[in-house]
């Protein structure tokens, strides 16, 4: 019988490729879920009924849904008009979809949170109402939700690892892969959960490195 | 002389309860006017609406004789765009209540704002545009303080910097000692003072009505959304003639 070191050693090129596309397919998730869930945030928060109606649909709908069915969702359901994304593409959509709903959202409130004598005082300049959202209310509302961005952002690397049930090729499914043959349960579990730590570990530090940067606190 | 600021007839309802009711009032060039009035006399809502941040239902305002806020279209009245409304609002300045500085900017950063993005000026311009009127309200030394580090008087004298930066044409003050605690009140009323003695054009709405006395070259009362007597500070403070101006300086008096 092989020890996990053994194991290990054979196998370690398999993992870290597993870890790379955690990062990768989480990073594809935040950023687009950051740009789309600020048009989000935006919709909701200034669109009107009509324009966020809609967008209020989609936000409920991701957020009251479990991350596992959206997966599947965005993997077979296309099926039904004829498109066929892979495992990887419809993995990225649903935690970019989810993404943003969680950051429109965060951002919806922010920015409700910010008193109305903020744009009076932007308007009193002469600033412009797309002015006054980019120099005064968006900075602000970043500032509050800084740290909720950051705890988004690990949500996702955990939520990356349901990608294994379509057949993405991360961290989990690697490791299932590697038990599969070696039979070295505990070890390896272990040993995926620690990676899993540590890379939010990392986001976390990042971030709050960020926050003290841009003095965002 | 044509007047900087002509309302004319100005009338304005929230539902059924008419807060302007018919103002009328000029002011001129290095006019410095106090508008005087118990709380819910149309003061402030009259100042909001001479700086286009509420929209009113009847009557005009001109600034150095162009119609602000609306225009005539075929005989209908029709509100101006944002981006019309946001030129006429840079040639105002407002000071608040509760100062409303940008709480992400230092001080320096929100004298500047409005000079990089709305004059469009070159940074280095702007920048020193703003240490000049940081200097002139006496904080150049709090020029790098974000507004939490700094006192309630101090980020009002920020907020006037602001204001005073962009070279209004008229400067409309809202109240601007009255969320001050009582000793800082005096640093700010002394800024405004020597504003005054520099001819600056101001529309004040205060309750110092001894300040009132002191730095206005005219003083108005209003009472109920209209003005029931305007003239001299001195006339108006010290021999109220209506029943409701003498009731109003008895009631400050106490």
């Amino acid at each position: 019988m092989q020890s996990f070191l053994d194991v290990l050693a054979l196998s370690s090129a398999a993992l870290l490729h597993g870890v790379a596309i955690t990062v990768a397919v989480s990073a594809i998730a935040v950023a687009a879920g950051l740009v789309l869930g600020a048009a989000f945030g935006l919709v909701l928060t200034y669109g009107g009924t009509v324009m966020a109606f809609p967008v209020r649909v989609i936000v409920d709908v991701v957020r009251g849904t479990p991350v596992l069915v959206l997966i599947l969702a965005c993997f077979y359901m296309p099926a039904g008009i004829g498109l066929s994304p892979g495992p990887l593409t419809a993995g990225a959509l649903a935690l970019s979809v989810f993404c943003a709903s969680h950051v429109g959202e965060t951002l919806r409130g922010a920015l409700l949170a910010i008193p109305l004598a903020q744009t009076d005082a932007a308007g009193s300049i002469g600033l412009t109402f797309a002015q006054t959202l980019g120099y005064v209310l968006v900075p602000q509302a970043i500032r509050q939700i800084a740290p909720n961005l950051v705890n988004t952002a690990v949500e996702i690397v955990k939520a990356s690892s349901l990608l294994s049930a379509i057949g993405v090729g991360e961290l989990l499914l690697t490791t299932q892969e590697i038990i599969g043959r070696s039979f070295k349960t505990m070890e390896f579990y272990a040993l995926a959960g620690g990676l899993y730590l540590a890379i939010n570990l990392l986001i976390a530090t990042g971030g709050s490195w960020l926050e003290r940067r841009y003095r965002l606190r | 002389m044509e007047p900087i600021l002509t309302i004319k007839d100005l009338t304005k309802s929230f539902g059924t309860h008419r807060v302007l009711d018919g103002v009328d009032l000029d002011v001129h060039a290095g006019d410095v006017v106090s508008l005087i009035g118990a709380s819910g006399s149309g003061k402030t809502t009259l100042l909001r609406c001479v700086d286009l941040l509420e929209q009113f239902d009847a009557g005009e305002i001109r600034l150095d004789g162009e119609l602000m806020g609306y225009r005539s279209d075929g005989g209908r009245r029709m509100r101006l765009s944002g981006r019309e409304l946001a030129r006429q609002r840079s040639r105002m300045g407002m000071v608040f209540q509760s100062y409303n500085l940008f709480p992400h900017l230092t001080a320096l950063r929100n004298v500047m704002l409005g000079l990089t993005k709305v004059r469009r000026l070159p940074a280095a311009e702007a920048r020193e545009i703003a240490e000049h009127w940081l200097d002139r309200v006496g904080l150049a030394n709090r020029q790098d303080y974000y507004p939490s580090a700094i006192s309630g008087g101090q980020q009002q004298r920020v907020a006037i910097a602001r204001a005073l930066a962009m070279e209004p044409r008229l400067l409309l003050l809202d109240e601007v000692t009255s969320a001050l605690d009582p000793e800082l009140v005096q640093e700010v009323l002394l800024t405004i003072r020597r504003l005054a003695e520099a001819g600056t054009t101001m529309l004040i709405v205060t309750h110092e009505m001894r300040f009132a006395r002191q730095v206005s070259t005219r003083t108005v009362f209003m009472d109920q959304g209209a003005i029931v007597e305007e003239g001299d500070p001195a006339i108006i403070l010290g021999e109220p003639r209506s029943r409701r101006l003498k009731e109003f300086l008895s009631s400050m008096a106490n």
